[in-house]
């Protein structure tokens, strides 16, 4: 469980985030969406520690993160998964050097054990075989699940991903989205994912905090957001005239009517 | 203003590498992995600099002397004197400059763009201890040993040029480097080569750490940290001489 509140970060004079406050639950996709330079990344960087919020706190079950000992922050660091927009793999190891890389750092355990989990990780990522690979000699698509695998090889209790479907086309952003998901209910894990993906938004968004010029403008789940009222979410999420009629008819699913007594016709679009 | 926040900057960036380690063994892993990279990855360069720096000396040497009233050994002791004090220790470091100081700036230039350095922090790393430590440790251990081979090669390319052109037989330039060996000199290019070890090593890896931005800064932090190592180099080199000689 992670708690944001009342988070405040400012750059010279911007704000880039003001009051910010969240709960974030265990064994859920918790998803962060916005526009570009909305300060998502910023709320992400201040949830993991890389930035210090100017005021506020982040509580990771319970203990405050912001305030605690440099000690104490290294022991929640340890307990942290994160996978970066570019993957952030190390270039000068190989694919089984990356993943093993926070075992070697962190754990006493054989080389033979070790080796046992990074196989085991990849092979949960659909990438078994692909040991000794470089990341220049990967696509785009398997770099994210390397790096998701390296994410989760310690099995942390929180997993952080900003954009992981930037780049991606359409199928392996399912694939990915579908890992996280599936990776988040096996271990319980706390989920935050910074995303634009809208097919991440609707099919994994168990919690989704929509993030409007530095502030919360919306919160709720994905079959919420379906229903929301708020035109900046709409404008947002539904942002095409083919998205806009996907939620109409979504809602003619759920109601067994139209909203706002648009006839069905009216979507025929020529 | 600039110059000494990024004083302060540089300052607390050194503080920040010593902390307790996470795993020994990894950093000593680290630590192997740049000694090779900086001792043997700058062998092939350092060598043939050497030899022709002293080659060059000695028909230089040669070709001033020309007063019969001085042996032509004398060559020989100026081409080690000049090899030990100056060349191997200032003119091997500003080329190591280049070499070694562009290559960790726009190594950790590419980690922190990359994200790279966002990943270790993560994961509980203290970066600067992981990244910066190993790789000054490392310059401080190998570049005092290439510049004793840079000075050995350097005396032997002078010897060679001396043979090969026929100025100096090798036994008048043997005689000439036994003769007014002071063995202070070789303590003093030590000296020397510690004190610019740490500089083309910490100063690159200072603006490779704080790189912002994409490749264009990359590159220009990599530019800066290699001009600014030349300088400070160039710098120590006078204020060791004043004090020290």
């Amino acid at each position: 469980m992670i708690n944001v509140e009342n988070i405040q970060k400012k750059f010279g004079d911007k704000v880039v985030i003001a009051g910010i406050s969240a709960q974030m639950g265990v064994g859920q996709c918790n998803l962060i969406i916005g526009a570009s330079g909305s300060g998502k990344t910023v709320l992400m960087k201040c949830m993991v520690g890389l930035l210090t919020p100017d005021q506020g706190s982040i509580y990771y079950n319970g203990n405050s993160f912001t305030t605690m000992n440099p000690a104490s922050k290294t022991l929640i660091r340890k307990e942290i998964g994160m996978l970066f927009q570019g993957s952030a793999l190390f270039d000068s190891l190989t694919v089984e050097e990356n993943i093993m890389f926070p075992l070697n750092m962190f754990t006493k355990d054989s080389r033979g054990e070790k080796l046992k989990r990074v196989n085991t990780v990849l092979d949960r990522v659909n990438l078994s075989g692909i040991n000794k690979k470089f990341p220049a000699e990967l696509s785009g698509g398997m770099k994210k699940r390397v790096a998701l695998a390296r994410a989760v090889v310690l099995h942390p209790k929180y997993l952080f991903c900003d954009e992981p479907n930037s780049g991606l086309d359409p199928q392996t952003s399912l694939v990915i989205d579908k890992l996280i998901r599936d990776l988040t209910l096996e271990h319980q894990i706390t989920t935050v994912i910074n995303t634009h993906d809208m097919n991440s938004v609707m099919e994994i968004g168990d919690y989704i905090l929509f993030m409007y010029q530095g502030k919360k403008e919306w919160e709720g789940t994905r079959k919420e957001i379906i229903f929301s009222k708020n035109q900046r979410l709409n404008d947002f999420i539904f942002a095409s005239d083919f998205l806009k009629d996907a939620k109409d008819m979504r809602m003619l699913g759920e109601t067994g009517k139209m909203p706002n007594d648009r006839d069905l016709d009216q979507m025929i679009r020529p | 203003m600039t110059f000494f926040s990024d004083i302060g900057r540089f300052l607390l960036t050194l503080k920040g590498m010593f902390k307790k380690l996470e795993n020994r063994q990894m950093y000593g892993k680290e630590l192997i992995r740049q000694c090779t990279e900086i001792g043997f990855g700058s062998l092939g360069i350092v060598s043939i600099i050497s030899v022709f720096i002293g080659a060059v000396s000695t028909i230089q040497t040669t070709y001033q002397l020309v007063s019969p009233l001085v042996p032509i050994s004398t060559v020989a002791e100026i081409v080690r004197d000049t090899v030990i004090l100056e060349f191997a220790p200032t003119l091997v470091c500003v080329v190591l400059a280049g070499v070694i100081g562009s290559r960790i700036a726009s190594e950790l230039g590419n980690m922190r763009v990359s994200e790279q350095i966002d990943a270790l922090e993560i994961m509980g790393i203290n970066t600067k201890t992981y990244l910066i430590l190993p790789k000054i440790i490392a310059a401080m251990l190998m570049i005092p040993l290439l510049v004793i081979i840079a000075m050995a090669l350097g005396i032997w390319g002078g010897r060679l040029a001396g043979a090969a052109s026929g100025t100096i037989p090798p036994n008048l330039f043997d005689k000439g480097l036994m003769s007014n060996f002071i063995p202070y000199n070789v303590f003093f290019a030590l000296i020397k080569s510690y004190v610019y070890a740490f500089i083309l090593s910490s100063i690159p890896a200072f603006f490779g750490y704080h790189v912002r931005g994409g490749a264009l800064e990359i590159g220009k932090a990599s530019t800066k940290a290699v001009v600014i190592s030349c300088v400070l180099i160039l710098f120590a080199d006078y204020v060791l001489s004043a004090l020290l000689l």
